[in-house]
């Protein structure tokens, strides 16, 4: 690199900038995975920490977790079949509810049976089952100032939820905080009539016979689409479950879309630069191949230049990133930062510049010697 | 003997557009003998240098440096060839503009896969006070006079030990007194570093103090007497 290092020195101008463009690149690159990082969990995070392999919906065409009903016929089809380790019937609904104050609220509520595995442990208070209309919530309603002994009434419904114990995690669906009820609660709110049965009277038994999914552990090798045929339901794996939340797919397309063409573009602007980079120095590529150089080595030292700006350029990048991620950190906008996301990011843009140089550099192959005596070539 | 050629002829082009840059030339140079090839433009210099200097394929013919046929060699070999046997010293901006007076020597012990050593900044720095650029190491291209940045590049051009140096119109950039202190001092280096030189030229004021002036016309070489 001794031509390449006294370049930089020389033209550090039109270096600088260059380097501020994919300093640029690889902040925006970073940043949008964490953004999409923070959309996962912020979509997803309470599907992540499901102890299932599978989950089973309605059978129908296209089923998801705001439109699928399960009959117990269906969910106790699933137990105790060959390879089905264990099944969990569960239930969602998305509500609108307020505090005691009045303050408004949407919230995922999840109906489970309380000591299931599906049950998580809390970080404070009592787990579910201690009383009949106790509730678990989950980081992000702590964040809004719910606490334990708080009240939350559904909207509609007019049920109301006691908060026994709070798990200091984010776990989400659809953007929504996941509130953990017990099953028959949850059955009640959203099956039962408004304010719940009339005193004195029970709810019909009918009411408790509907759940949204069955959380299933499989063993590899199980035939699903036998099982969903008999039960007349639609069986998912991880990915699935995940996809069919709501908004979940486009939003993780979009942001991946985006830094997709993040990279071609950054191919494009680093190949744009080095090509006219190269135009500019033919003569004295041909110059120095005059005197004796290789290809290999005017190659060698124009790529370890070019590789040089890319990395400089990235990890500058990467340390406003992470500027960026100290003065947001405690807002609302749902960003992550993961060493797999952040190195992941960082090796695609330097592939990608990589890439851009060297379909621009390797003109330099192609340089005639000969140009030193004046000729045209 | 240090460079040889034997009939060798170069032609562009086919048919009626046929043009013969080098017409069956054959001559010899030996080593600290500075042979002057006068000729006006399109005569067959550069075509004559280009051949010499392994960057052109002669159409016909063939031509030895130290022994050592070059023609029909690969593209590798020739630039290996170019790298340790040849100096060049072409016209007078080809210089690399971001090197140092300095770097532009050293550039070429750092071409054979060399680090610069002491050695090597010492004989540099040698070559390029003998040229009259002591004062200058440290200057790049565009900091120096026209008479400057040729002073360089016949200092680079001695830098490898070269058994032939090839000269591309060293004085067509510079006025007639700075052009014959240039030509006077290739001849001093190339006596005393005993190099072959082969200098292209169409200034004639220059050449009484080269040791034997060829004309070339049409790609022929015709040798005067002194």
């Amino acid at each position: 690199m001794f031509v390449a290092t006294r370049d930089l020195k020389f033209a550090k101008g039109r270096f600088l900038l260059m380097g501020s463009v994919v300093a640029l690149v690889a902040f925006l690159v970073i940043t949008l995975s964490g953004l999409s990082a923070g959309l996962v969990k912020a979509n997803i995070s309470g599907l992540m920490a499901l102890p299932a392999t599978h989950i089973a919906f309605e059978g129908t065409d296209h089923p998801g977790y705001r439109n699928t009903m399960v009959e117990r016929y269906m969910w106790e089809g699933w137990e105790g079949q060959e390879g089905v380790l264990h099944s969990e019937p569960m239930g969602h609904t998305v509500f609108n509810a307020r505090t005691e104050d009045d303050k408004p609220l949407e919230i995922a509520l999840w109906g489970i049976v309380p000591g299931s595995v599906i049950e998580p442990s809390v970080t404070e208070g009592e787990p579910l089952g201690t009383v009949e209309n106790g509730v678990v919530i989950t980081r992000d309603l702590l964040d809004d100032g719910v606490t334990v002994g708080d009240t939350i009434i559904l909207d509609r419904v007019l049920t109301e939820l006691k908060v026994v114990g709070i798990l200091n995690e984010s776990r989400n669906i659809g953007h929504l905080p996941v509130i953990y009820a017990p099953l028959r609660k949850w059955q009640e709110a959203t099956y039962g009539p408004p304010g719940g049965p009339p005193p004195g009277e029970q709810l019909p038994d009918i009411v408790f016979d509907f759940v949204s999914i069955v959380l299933l552990q499989l063993e590899e090798g199980v035939d699903i689409a036998a099982l969903d045929n008999e039960n007349e339901t639609l069986t998912f794996d991880r990915n699935g479950y995940f996809a069919a939340s709501t908004g979940y797919k486009s939003e993780v397309q979009s942001v991946q879309m985006i830094q997709s063409l993040l990279f071609v573009i950054s191919a494009v602007v680093i190949g744009a630069f080095f090509s006219i980079w190269t135009i500019q120095r033919t003569k004295e590529i041909g110059l120095i191949k005059a005197l004796g150089a290789s290809n290999a080595y005017v190659l060698k030292d124009a790529l370890g230049q070019a590789l040089l700006v890319i990395i400089v350029g990235t990890l500058v990048g990467l340390v406003g990133m992470f500027w960026f991620y100290q003065s947001i950190k405690d807002t609302e906008l749902p960003f992550m930062l993961e060493r797999t996301t952040i190195t992941t990011s960082i090796i695609m843009l330097l592939v990608a510049g990589i890439f851009g140089a060297t379909m621009s550099i390797r003109r330099i192959t192609k340089v005639d010697p000969i140009i030193a005596l004046g000729r045209d070539r | 003997m240090s460079l040889k050629i034997e009939y060798v002829s170069l032609v562009f082009g086919d048919g009626d557009e046929q043009v013969k840059a080098l017409d069956n030339v054959s001559m010899e140079l030996q080593p600290g003998q500075l042979m002057a090839v006068l000729g006006p433009s399109g005569a067959g210099k550069s075509s004559l240098l280009a051949v010499c200097g392994g960057l052109q394929t002669p159409t016909s013919g063939k031509i030895w440096i130290d022994d050592t046929e070059i023609t029909g060699a690969s593209r590798a070999a020739l630039t290996r060839i170019r790298q340790q046997q040849i100096g060049f010293v072409f016209q007078q901006s080809n210089l690399v503009s971001s090197l140092t007076a300095l770097d532009q020597l050293l550039l070429l012990v750092h071409m054979r896969g060399k680090r610069a050593g002491k050695s090597d900044r010492e004989r540099a720095t040698k070559l390029l006070d003998e040229v009259g650029m002591s004062n200058r190491l440290n200057r790049r291209p565009h900091e120096l006079s026209g008479g400057e940045r040729q002073r360089v590049g016949i200092a680079r051009a001695f830098m490898t030990n070269p058994m032939l140096l090839l000269v591309d119109e060293p004085t067509s950039m510079l006025d007639q007194n700075r052009g014959k202190q240039i030509v006077e001092l290739l001849v001093r280096e190339c006596h005393e570093y005993n190099v072959a030189t082969l200098m292209v030229t169409h200034e004639r004021g220059i050449l009484d103090t080269a040791d034997r002036v060829v004309d070339i016309s049409d790609g022929q070489l015709s040798e005067r007497t002194q």
